[in-house]
């Protein structure tokens, strides 16, 4: 049944050259690997002989060579194939998602496995493809090979495929159960250590971890119990397989001696049958191939489905001086806003938390995409958050991160927005690794508030971006903004009455709705607008 | 690894067991070529089908026992391999549990990485301990074997074994390089895509989706060639392997015809010679290869990332005993590294029973600092917090657990009964205590709505509002002796009028009561409050601080509307 990855995975296979080498690499190996027991055979005929035939021992070793070239060469090859084709779908994969921008669909750890996990499934693709044909080949060739030797050969070993079919299938069902149980308790064990996990502080202040660990790790025994119910099935498994090969073996083997005693075979021949035996066997080795096969296809459709996700169209902007926005409506959020923030003005936008006070906020700067309405703005908008999520390589990029700002201009930003100093005692001061640094919320705060000066931006929106700055550094801050980035229209989204209170316009949200505008003192005489601040007393 | 080296060390018994049943899987292996040597030079080759196939008949029988001796390995392979993992999980969850800093405490996905490593030990120690006892059992039997029928030729089979063996020895450490280097290079990828696509929001607040489109690409790429870079490793190990197995092969059909036509060896001697490396050398040789590249790497990196997560216990330790309840904290200065502006500088502050102390100031400020420093989680940098007259750090643990008790904002609620839930911390207490104690806090009609003590609790609360849990997290508490109680944001999903009631319920209780305070009304409540915004700490009743604190009359004025009148609005 056709996925929606499959067309995925046949674009990932067709992209490329290198299959086809590794195909022909393949082709070539395997047939190295299906005559090699007939030479084994010829070269084992001519020692027993009595007489040193250099062509025969050459042949051997040309085969041998052929097969063991060819599997380093098809090592390499493979790794190659996969390695592209698990990036060139990484890259597509991370390209698109971050087309379709903010909010995203795909939540962020969701997005993150497609793109190690899943990408990764499905790059391997032409490998487990080849090595499915390839076992295929083989066991047929093996087969063939047989019945040349002696068609009895061949009549025997066909009795015990079958056979082999039914018990590879006969242990999946076997360890069905024990494995579900094996993931259950393993799940549990999971989910009890993120309780106690999220309990931490109440463990750690009572000192009971050692007690709290005992009621983590009461279901260990049935895990115990799954694990060796496992193991016995395994054993099982092992001991039928164990039997199954030699059973095989013997069956040729006879058949073969006889072959022997009537003089239709040599005793090199013997060891042709053996290794044929052997190779066709392979096949059901191969058949968690097929298990692989499913799961690499179920990974494209995952990889298919962000992929297949159409990037919201980006309303082209209307020009306006200040911000103009008329019933604007966002799914579940925002609910037909219509307000003016007028240019060089500074805004708060206040509201209890769910108010849709940060997606106002990421409307405005044209963050993420309206459902309905129309935005009109003035030029380019700088953003700082609250919990700025920083990125780049180095603590200056992840305040340059998307510009091509100097040095000068990142360490200027860093000064307005009161960080400076913080950044200079770092180990390796502004070039110190992201990874590296040890910041606080309110130093990341700050930091994010210097990359939105940096960009030097006519809108500057602040989503509750000084929430963990004492009031003497958000003073200081504040001043600092004004300094640096003069008549620029401002947006702040803060909790505190006092920054309110310093706005030109409060823009007061209430459940996604314009719940009023004017400036603090006159909304202060509602009592819902007090209770903004004050959790509702 | 330690850790684990010793764990398998405690399973000896189960590991010798285990390795008694391989010689008996080994038989056929011994066995197996000269057997089939024999049935052709007496049976099949001598024209007595007879003997051939009773001769192959007793290679059948070894085959059986051999298949019996690898069943009995693999049923005892649970017995060392469950315990081993047993001990593990008991050991990572306890680390865990018991990391007194929790810097790197575990999210969601950080559990489910812990499980995943759990099983990659798990599964790798399998492999390992059948692949390499598989390895040395059949090719030393193989070996002999072939030593006791072509005696002649046996050192064209040994030396090139021996010198892949070392060659491959000798690899080995590039090849764990570039494997860590491949592992090290998948993480990077991770990382760089994580923070790219966490922060997808400040992507697009940047404009900057090429940059982090290229910051993700150069890891993709980098793991793409250090993938390659590991496959030519294991293509040049597969082939000195390859080359170690065959060169034997070619060699002895090469040496043999002499010796054949001068009768030192039979048809049989070559075939089984043959069949020795064909059917159990060989095999065993590319097994070697295959596990200590990948399964050992494997198993090295999980354990190394188990170790990273949890690390080793550490025992509290403290013998002071306090003599009274008395808090007395001096000159406290805390800062969560030298270089970090310190969260609480100074402070000195004295509690007696019967204070109740709210703590309020901006969130994110460091508030919760206080409750670390009072329940001895943390000592502080400079000055002391004693409790009774001893630093409440070095204070027995056992005393100071039952005398402090601390609710987060956090509540822990596990899967099991209501009742199993409210004893956590007094498991003396009956029943009539846990309901007196859930009336006081105002949770009997949630209780009644839950069904009971007897009532099952799902996993973190499942099923319950955030408040709900709260409130069973407080009467947890207020059964229990403890005469210091801190409530740290521990009525932040409850109303107002919830709250109130929380606090006089707790107030009334004999004792110190600490409120770090969500909301400011709690500070009303109290008779002292103390004020964190970043600088020296306030301290003082409500009235005083009203009168000297700016920032406190800020707080309060857009809480309190009757000052509305008296102190204007700060102006622009």
């Amino acid at each position: 049944m056709a996925k929606p990855g499959d067309t995925l995975l046949f674009s990932t296979v067709r992209r490329d050259f290198r299959p086809w080498l590794l195909l022909l690499n393949a082709a070539v190996a395997t047939t190295g690997g299906l005559l090699l027991p007939t030479a084994l055979a010829g070269a084992v005929d001519m020692a027993l002989s009595g007489k040193f035939v250099l062509v025969t021992v050459l042949w051997l070793l040309l085969l041998a060579a052929t097969e063991i070239v060819g599997d380093a060469i098809g090592i390499v090859l493979a790794a190659s194939i996969t390695a592209r084709a698990t990036a060139w779908l990484r890259k597509r994969l991370s390209r698109h998602l971050l087309a379709l921008g903010h909010p995203s669909r795909f939540a962020a750890g969701d997005a993150v496995s497609r793109l190690t996990g899943d990408c990764g499934n499905a790059g391997g693709i032409v490998v487990t493809l080849l090595a499915l044909t390839v076992t295929a080949v083989s066991s047929v060739g093996a087969v063939v090979a047989l019945a040349l030797l002696d068609w009895r050969l061949a009549a025997v070993f066909a009795v015990s495929v079958p056979l082999a079919m039914f018990l590879v299938r006969s242990h999946m069902q076997l360890t069905a159960d024990d494995v579900l149980a094996y993931q259950q308790v393993s799940g549990e064990i999971s989910a009890r250590l993120l309780d106690a996990v999220a309990g931490r502080h109440t463990i750690a202040a009572a000192g009971i971890a050692d007690r709290e660990s005992e009621r983590v790790l009461q279901p260990l025994p049935r895990l115990a119990a799954a694990g060796a119910g496992m193991w016995r099935t395994q054993a099982k498994m092992m001991w039928r397989a164990g039997l199954l090969l030699p059973a095989v073996e013997l069956a040729v083997l006879v058949a073969a001696g006889f072959g022997i005693l009537e003089g239709r075979l040599t005793t090199g021949d013997v060891l042709a049958a053996l290794g044929y035996t052997a190779l066709g066997m392979g096949i059901v080795g191969q058949m968690p191939q097929l298990t692989v096969l499913e799961r690499t296809r179920a990974s494209a459709t995952r990889i298919a489905e962000v992929l297949d996700t159409p990037v919201p169209p980006r309303p082209e902007l209307l020009p306006s001086t200040g911000i103009e926005l008329r019933n604007v409506s966002v799914d579940g959020a925002l609910h037909d806003v219509s307000l003016t923030i007028p240019g060089g003005a500074f805004a708060a936008v206040v509201g209890s938390s769910g108010a849709g006070k940060s997606t106002l906020a990421a409307v405005l700067g044209g963050l993420s995409a309206v459902d309905n309405g129309t935005v009109a703005r003035e030029g380019a908008v700088g953003y700082a958050f609250e919990r700025p999520a920083l990125l780049g390589t180095t603590i200056g990029r992840s305040i340059g991160y998307g510009t091509a700002a100097d040095d000068a201009q990142v360490r200027d930003a860093a000064v307005a927005a009161q960080v400076h100093d913080v950044l200079i005692r770092l180990p390796q001061g502004y070039d110190t690794p992201l990874a590296d640094a040890p910041l606080s919320g309110g130093e990341a705060q700050r930091i994010g508030l210097a990359r939105a000066i940096v960009r030097d931006p006519e809108v500057l929106v602040l989503d509750d971006a000084t929430a963990s700055l004492d009031t003497v550094t958000e003073a200081k801050v504040d001043a600092a903004l004004t300094t640096a980035l003069p008549g620029r229209t401002r947006v702040v989204v803060t909790h505190r009455p006092a920054t309110a209170a310093r706005a030109d316009v409060v823009v007061w949200l209430e459940k996604g709705r314009l719940r009023g505008t004017g400036t603090h003192q006159e909304l202060w005489d509602h009592e819902d607008y007090r209770a903004v601040f004050t959790g509702g007393e | 690894m330690r850790f684990y080296l010793s764990t398998l060390a405690g399973h000896r018994r189960g590991v010798l067991i285990l390795l008694g049943w391989s010689m008996l899987e080994g038989v056929p292996a011994f066995f197996g070529g000269k057997l089939v040597g024999t049935a052709v030079d007496q049976g099949f080759g001598a024209g007595d089908p007879q003997a051939g196939v009773l001769w192959l008949l007793a290679f059948a029988a070894l085959a059986v026992a051999g298949a019996l001796g690898q069943r009995q390995v693999f049923a005892r392979l649970g017995s060392v391999v469950e315990p081993m993992r047993d001990a593990l999980v008991t050991q990572v969850v306890k680390g865990v549990l018991n990391d007194p800093t929790h810097r790197r405490t575990p999210d969601a996905s950080a559990v489910a990485m812990i499980t995943r490593h759990v099983e990659v030990v798990r599964d790798a120690t399998a492999g390992v301990l059948v692949q390499a006892r598989a390895l040395l059992v059949t090719t030393v039997a193989a070996l002999i074997g072939l030593a006791t029928t072509a005696a002649a030729l046996i050192w064209l089979v040994v030396l090139p074994i021996i010198a892949a063996l070392v060659l491959f020895g000798l690899m080995l450490p590039s090849l764990a390089k570039r494997q860590r280097d491949a592992v090290m290079a998948d993480e990077r990828t991770a990382e760089a895509s994580g923070a790219v696509l966490t922060g997808l929001r400040d992507v697009a607040a940047c404009t900057a989706s090429d940059e982090a489109y290229e910051d993700i690409a150069t890891q993709i790429d980098q793991q793409a060639r250090a993938s390659v870079v590991v496959a030519w490793a294991n293509s040049l190990r597969a082939t000195v392997i390859a080359i170690g197995g065959f060169a034997p092969i070619v060699l002895l059909v090469a040496f043999a015809p002499p010796l054949v036509a001068s009768g030192q060896l039979t048809k049989g001697a070559v075939l089984a010679a043959v069949v020795y490396l064909t059917n159990s050398v060989n095999p065993a040789l590319h097994g070697l290869a295959r596990t200590t590249s990948t399964v050992v790497m494997r198993l090295m990196v999980a354990l190394k990332r188990l170790q990273e997560a949890a690390p080793e216990k550490t025992q509290e330790t403290g013998r002071e005993t306090p003599s009274n309840g008395e808090f007395v904290l001096k000159d406290v200065t805390f800062g969560w590294s030298p270089d970090a502006e310190p969260v609480v500088r100074g402070l000195s502050l004295g509690l007696k029973p019967g204070d109740h102390l709210a703590v309020v100031g901006p969130s994110g400020i460091g508030k919760s600092t206080m409750a670390s420093l009072l329940t001895g989680l943390m000592p502080p940098d400079f000055g002391c917090v004693l409790f009774g007259g001893a630093p409440v750090d070095l204070v027995d643990p056992a005393v100071r657990h039952h005398a402090i008790a601390l609710i987060p904002q956090e509540t822990y609620l596990f899967t099991g009964t209501v009742r199993e839930n409210l004893t956590l911390l007094a498991p003396w207490a009956t029943d009539e205590d846990l309901t007196e104690a859930v009336k006081k806090v105002g949770a009997k009609p949630l209780l009644d709505r839950l069904g009971g003590l007897d009532a099952p609790l799902g996993h973190a609360g499942e099923g319950l509002s955030a408040g709900e849990a709260q409130l069973l997290a407080l009467a947890r508490v207020y059964v229990t002796s403890a005469s210091v109680v801190i409530l740290d944001e521990a009525t932040s999903h409850l109303d107002p009028a919830a709250e109130a009631r929380v606090e006089r319920a707790f107030a009334r209780r004999d004792g110190i009561l600490v409120v770090i305070a969500h909301r400011l009304s709690s500070a009303l409540r109290a008779n002292r409050v103390l004020v964190m915004d970043g600088g020296k700490p306030l301290l003082g009743t409500h009235e005083h601080l009203l009168q000297t604190s700016p920032l406190y009359g800020q707080l309060m004025l857009a809480w309190d509307p009757t000052r509305h009148e008296e102190t204007p609005l700060p102006r622009r």
